[in-house]
């Protein structure tokens, strides 16, 4: 070949290869892009005056004077609303059974929307479930909402080889030259009057638990199981780890006991997650019975099982990685074997084993699979630690999972979901950043 | 290295020792336990797997003694739930095997070459920076790979799939496609007599530039017409699961491709090689074990997933008409425990239950030995190269 | 040391959480509520409600299918077990042989909804045709009078009742066409039909909202009237089962009736699903 084309060749080869590492950043970036923003959405949002009226009513927060002030002045806004209502409810009552039929549909499907958007019409009594006895909390949904009442969906049936286009027509047509018609020009004017849509930062999103199957309130009780689940983990797998690490970085040599255990601990590594979560259900709970059914404790263990191969290794590493003249010093003072480790090969090994301590408290607190079987609820109290040992506790991973798929009003709830994707993404990255942090800077000694 | 690293001064270290000499006898008898205890101890991980081995099996075997092996991996008819059950798992294993296959065909030429990048090509303050968005795409939780599976990607496909799908393409086959022109006009040049060699490269050049443009622009406009009906399938599973198998790969072949020296490096640049013939031809010869054990552990991890696949293939226990339509959903095994288990009432002893535990037998047994093959293999790479 | 700075930091970190936790409410007594995916949103509302009037009691609520539910009762692993279908005879006699007595709550009335996207044009099927649809022999929206595109089917996981209220009800024996898709919630199929324009599924009253399009089956809207008086085809009662019925004036007690009480039967209607004294 010519020099020409290998001098490309050498080019292009070393471009494809920046462009793996570019692709591989850019897929970390759009995977994380909507998660960072519209998780933010969970704890900064456009609240609208029903959720100052929900925080006053439900929890006792915010100031009533100022909350009662703002519902007078949207009660003053939505009057003409509720007029014209009414007004348009006496012109079916007099116009006799064809205006009823004409409109009856139509009006009690814009009934109900109003009643989504702006809480419990007048006259109507109070609902029993939180989410129906308020409007929209949110201004992102009452705008949906708003615009769900200003178009009716229409589908165009043209094209035999697609479904149906959507279009949308004012909805205001279909009331034409009735009393009702005004109302919705009204509403376009003042529908900020009537909400008082205002900037808020929830930061209890955290701390506050679900209100209502997580309409509203936020994810403590899984924030809560998350953490006991991760840490209860590392209480079995790190005395475990360390240990087995000490025996295999200090007292093994190479005996074929020892290259067994070695295939152990890696196809340990290897083992399926909900391979885990089927065995921690067959082992702790049907036939161990730690706990009556699911519970924290049975989840924990079986996954300190899952993260034990972790710990080991990134232990053995940070021990091996203590200079051997320590050991050496050590002995030669007369110390023993034993005594060593405790007094200066575990001392100094410690930030590296933290490390891998730090790593592994990520991966416990972001699997789901294991968990399934032996410890997640979609709902429950956020636990005290002594009933962890016999209870089951929703956790940020599962719950995940069951709020995008299972719960009733998926779409309602985007946020929340989002909120808990963020929440957990964020905890595993931090801790993973300390590991790296760390670790950047023992290599930073270590080189002087 | 330096002394600073571990603040024991060495007067620190005797005090602390000589507390004890009084006490060495007493000691050298707990030393002995101790031992024990510590052997004890660190077959943890032993004992653990053959628990897990035992009660695996042990809830598998009565699957197979009521329903025999023949029908679960020769027939494709998945109906667990009636009351003439039928339990072919056909489709299912067939199912792991399509997303397992699409993972490593999106994560091993990517991982591979951002292995090659990392460990020849940038510079070592890049690799620093580098290095953390791996790790950071490996911490990332399955959940929420498989969140954004159902919730942004697979609408994605849906609404804009056809379009995707040939940027996608566009984006592998034209880089690949410049230089395959390149060089096979530089071949086909050579064959000519010095005087008209230009000439001819210029002009094979155009011609095939020409037809692998007509190609593309066909292979496009396919795409491009392409309907998604479903973006929960095959392929949004795959590509999710081949951005999770990623860091595995450029973890464990970058560490292959570290351990092959830098004499053999340099002997190739001496000879007057360029770095690409040196990666091409020495460096990942050298190391093509390391990489096959990282391909080995990257499937396992695509094989072992559970939420992404739950979430984002679709759990049609069908195999794919034809076999490589990976735009149609699929079932895997993983799925089919984690959905099924909920029914699977152990209490009235149903093959049902005891289908998930085969289930999960086919999976651990694949675990363990893809993972004692790579294993293996990285053991005799290190001895060839240590 | 410089690390050690940065372990007491964690361990601060990790100490905060453990001593926050025990701050939080103290639950005594608990029940535990297993079961249906159908059932879960009336479980999960009654759960808040009732642990929002009585402090000392905790509640908590899995949805991981009726099998399941079942399977923890004659456990014992649960006190209430959600079914969107009726105990099987083996189940029955499972629990009997376990020393347990399975007493049935009929808490709702549910009717199966057949839904499609939207945009399409289809308004309403016959029985047959559903079960034609599902058994593969209608592949495509054109022979049921929509556009020329191939129909997506959405079938429940085979572990919920709904699955097998949808077996016995609609396909009648015969085997649902293995291209269906099998998702595992009711939310997850409306969320699949809504986002799928060719798309049909089927879910429980309770889930039917403005983003899917319920279908009329044999020319019978569905909706409380309709399925309340059995005139829609395929509705089915959900159930809570108990171990024996539970002992007067408990906390179980209580809440097992909640929904006979004016405020259960309300929050069953907010839901969307019918309560069982509407008839």
């Amino acid at each position: 070949m010519e020099l020409k084309t290998r001098r490309m060749l050498d080019r292009s080869f070393t471009t494809i290869g920046v462009f793996a590492i570019v692709l591989m950043a850019v897929s970390l970036v759009i995977l994380l892009q909507p998660i960072v923003w519209r998780g933010a959405g969970a704890f900064i949002f456009r609240e609208t005056v029903e959720n100052r009226k929900l925080n006053l009513e439900l929890l006792g927060r915010g100031s009533r004077a100022k909350v009662e002030i703002e519902i007078t002045e949207t009660e003053a806004a939505r009057k003409p609303v509720y007029d014209m209502m009414a007004a348009f409810e006496a012109e079916m009552e007099e116009g006799g059974s064809a205006f009823r039929k004409q409109y009856g549909r139509e009006y009690s499907e814009l009934r109900d929307m109003l009643s989504e958007l702006l809480g419990p019409l007048p006259g109507e009594k109070n609902p029993v479930l939180i989410r129906a006895q308020y409007g929209r909390t949110r201004w992102d949904r009452a705008q949906v909402k708003f615009h769900q009442i200003r178009y009716v969906e229409k589908y165009d049936y043209s094209d035999p080889d697609r479904m149906g286009v959507k279009i949308e027509k004012p909805r205001s047509a279909l009331f034409e030259s009735t009393s009702i018609e005004p109302l919705f020009g009204y509403l376009e004017e003042n529908i900020e009057q009537m909400m008082l849509p205002k900037l808020t930062f929830y930061w209890r999103f955290l701390f506050d638990r679900s209100f209502d199957a997580h309409f509203f309130g936020g994810i403590w009780p899984e924030v809560l199981g998350t953490f006991y689940l991760a840490l209860g983990a590392m209480l079995f797998a790190v005395p475990l780890g360390i240990v087995t690490a000490i025996y295999l970085a200090e007292y093994a040599g190479e005996s074929r006991f020892v290259s067994l255990l070695r295939t152990c601990i890696s196809s340990l590594a290897g083992v399926p997650s909900i391979v885990f979560g089927l065995f921690g259900l067959a082992f702790f709970i049907n036939t161990m019975k730690i706990s009556n059914g699911k519970s924290v404790l049975a989840g924990s263990l079986t996954l300190a099982f899952l993260v034990l191969p972790t710990v080991i290794r990134a232990s053995e590493e940070a021990i091996l990685a203590v200079p051997r003249t320590y050991k050496e010093a050590a002995m030669s003072l007369g110390a023993g074997k034993w005594h060593t480790i405790i007094s200066v090969i575990l001392p100094a090994a410690l930030t590296g084993i933290l490390t891998s301590i730090i790593i592994s408290l990520g991966r416990a607190a972001g699997e789901t699979a294991p968990i399934i079987f032996t410890a997640a609820v979609s709902v429950g109290r956020p636990l005290a630690i002594w009933q962890t040992l016999s209870q089951p506790s929703p956790a940020l991973s599962w719950n995940i999972y069951n709020l995008a798929t299972e719960h009733e009003a998926v779409d309602e709830i985007r946020h929340v979901q989002y909120g808990m994707v963020l929440t957990l993404v964020a905890m595993v990255l931090l801790l993973n950043l300390t590991a790296i942090i760390i670790r950047a800077r023992i290599s930073k000694k270590l080189r002087g | 290295m330096n002394d600073r690293i571990y603040e024991h001064t060495e007067s620190d270290l005797r005090s602390r020792l000589l507390m004890s000499r009084g006490t060495r006898r007493h000691r050298r008898l707990g030393a002995l336990a101790g031992d024990t205890v510590l052997i004890v101890i660190a077959s943890s991980s032993l004992i653990a797997l053959l628990f897990i081995f035992y009660f695996i099996i042990k809830d598998a075997i009565p699957f197979f003694q009521i329903e025999g092996v023949r029908e679960f991996f020769t027939s494709t008819r998945w109906y667990p739930s009636r009351e003439d059950a039928e339990f072919g798992a056909l489709s299912i294993l067939v199912g792991s095997t399509l997303v397992t296959t699409g993972a490593v065909v999106v994560a091993v030429p990517m991982g591979v070459l951002a292995a090659l990048c990392l460990s020849d090509i940038l510079p070592f303050s890049m690799r620093q920076v580098v290095k953390p968005v791996i790790e950071m795409l490996a911490a990332i939780p399955s959940v929420v790979y498989g969140f954004f599976a159902l919730v942004v990607f697979a609408p994605l496909l849906q609404e804009k799939g056809g379009s995707l799908l040939s940027v996608g393409a566009l984006i592998v086959l034209v880089p690949v496609s410049i230089i395959g022109v390149g060089v096979a006009s530089d071949l086909i040049g050579a064959r000519f007599s010095e005087g008209s060699r230009g000439v001819a490269r210029i002009a094979s050049a155009a011609v095939l530039s020409i037809a692998v443009i007509l190609v593309l622009y066909q292979l496009n406009r396919f795409l491009g017409g392409l309907r998604i009906v479903s973006g929960t399938n095959a392929l949004n599973a795959s590509i999710i699961l081949g951005i999770m198998a990623l860091p595995t790969v450029v973890s464990v072949s970058e560490d292959a491709l570290n351990a092959v020296g830098r004499e053999l490096r340099e002997g190739s640049y001496a000879l007057g090689a360029t770095r690409a013939e040196t990666l091409l031809r020495v460096v990942i010869p050298a190391a093509k074990s390391g990489i096959l054990a990282a391909v080995i552990l990257g499937v396992m991890r695509a094989v072992g997933e559970t939420m992404v696949v739950w979430m984002a293939s679709g759990n049609a226990a069908r195999i794919p008409q034809p076999i490589f339509n990976y735009l149609e959903p699929i079932r895997t095994l993983t799925a089919t425990i984690a959905g099924d288990m909920g029914e699977a009432d152990h209490v009235t002893g149903s093959a049902r239950y005891h289908v998930l535990f085969a289930m999960a037998f086919c999976l651990l047994v694949f675990a363990f030995v893809s993972n004692f093959v790579s294993e293996m293999i990285l053991r005799r790479s290190r001895k060839q190269l240590g | 040391m410089k690390g050690s700075k940065l372990i007491a930091m964690i361990s601060v970190f990790a100490l905060v959480g453990l001593v926050v936790a025990p701050g939080s409410a103290v639950a005594e007594e608990r029940i535990i509520i297993d079961g249906s995916t159908t059932v879960g949103p009336i479980a999960k509302a009654f759960a808040e409600y009732y642990m929002s009037k009585n402090k000392d009691v905790n509640i908590t609520v899995s949805e991981s299918g009726s099998g399941n539910g079942a399977k923890s009762l004659i456990n014992g692993m649960c006190h209430v077990a959600d079914m969107s279908r009726f105990m099987k005879d083996k189940e029955f006699a499972a629990a009997v042989k376990k020393g347990r007595t399975p007493v049935a709550h009929v808490v709702a009335i549910d009717g199966i909804v057949m839904v499609v996207h939207p945009s399409n044009p289809v308004k309403g099927f016959t029985v047959a045709q559903v079960r034609d649809i599902y058994m593969g022999r209608i592949t495509n929206w054109k022979d049921l009078g929509g556009p020329n595109v191939e129909i997506v089917m959405i079938s429940r996981d085979t572990n919920s009742g709904t699955y097998e209220t949808f077996e016995k009800l609609v396909m009648k024996k015969k085997k649902i066409y293995e291209k269906a898709e099998y998702v595992g919630s009711n939310g997850a199929i409306r969320q699949r039909v809504q986002s799928t324009p060719a798309s049909i599924g089927y879910i429980g009253l309770g889930f039917v909202d403005r983003s899917v399009k319920a279908l009329e089956i044999d020319g019978i809207v569905p909706d409380m009237n309709t399925i309340s008086s059995g005139i829609y085809p395929i509705a089915r009662p959900l159930f809570m089962f108990t171990d024996g019925y539970p002992k007067l004036g408990t906390h179980l007690h209580r809440f097992i009736t909640l929904h006979l009480s004016p405020r259960g039967q309300e929050i069953i209607e907010e839901i969307g699903f019918i309560p069982v004294t509407r008839y």
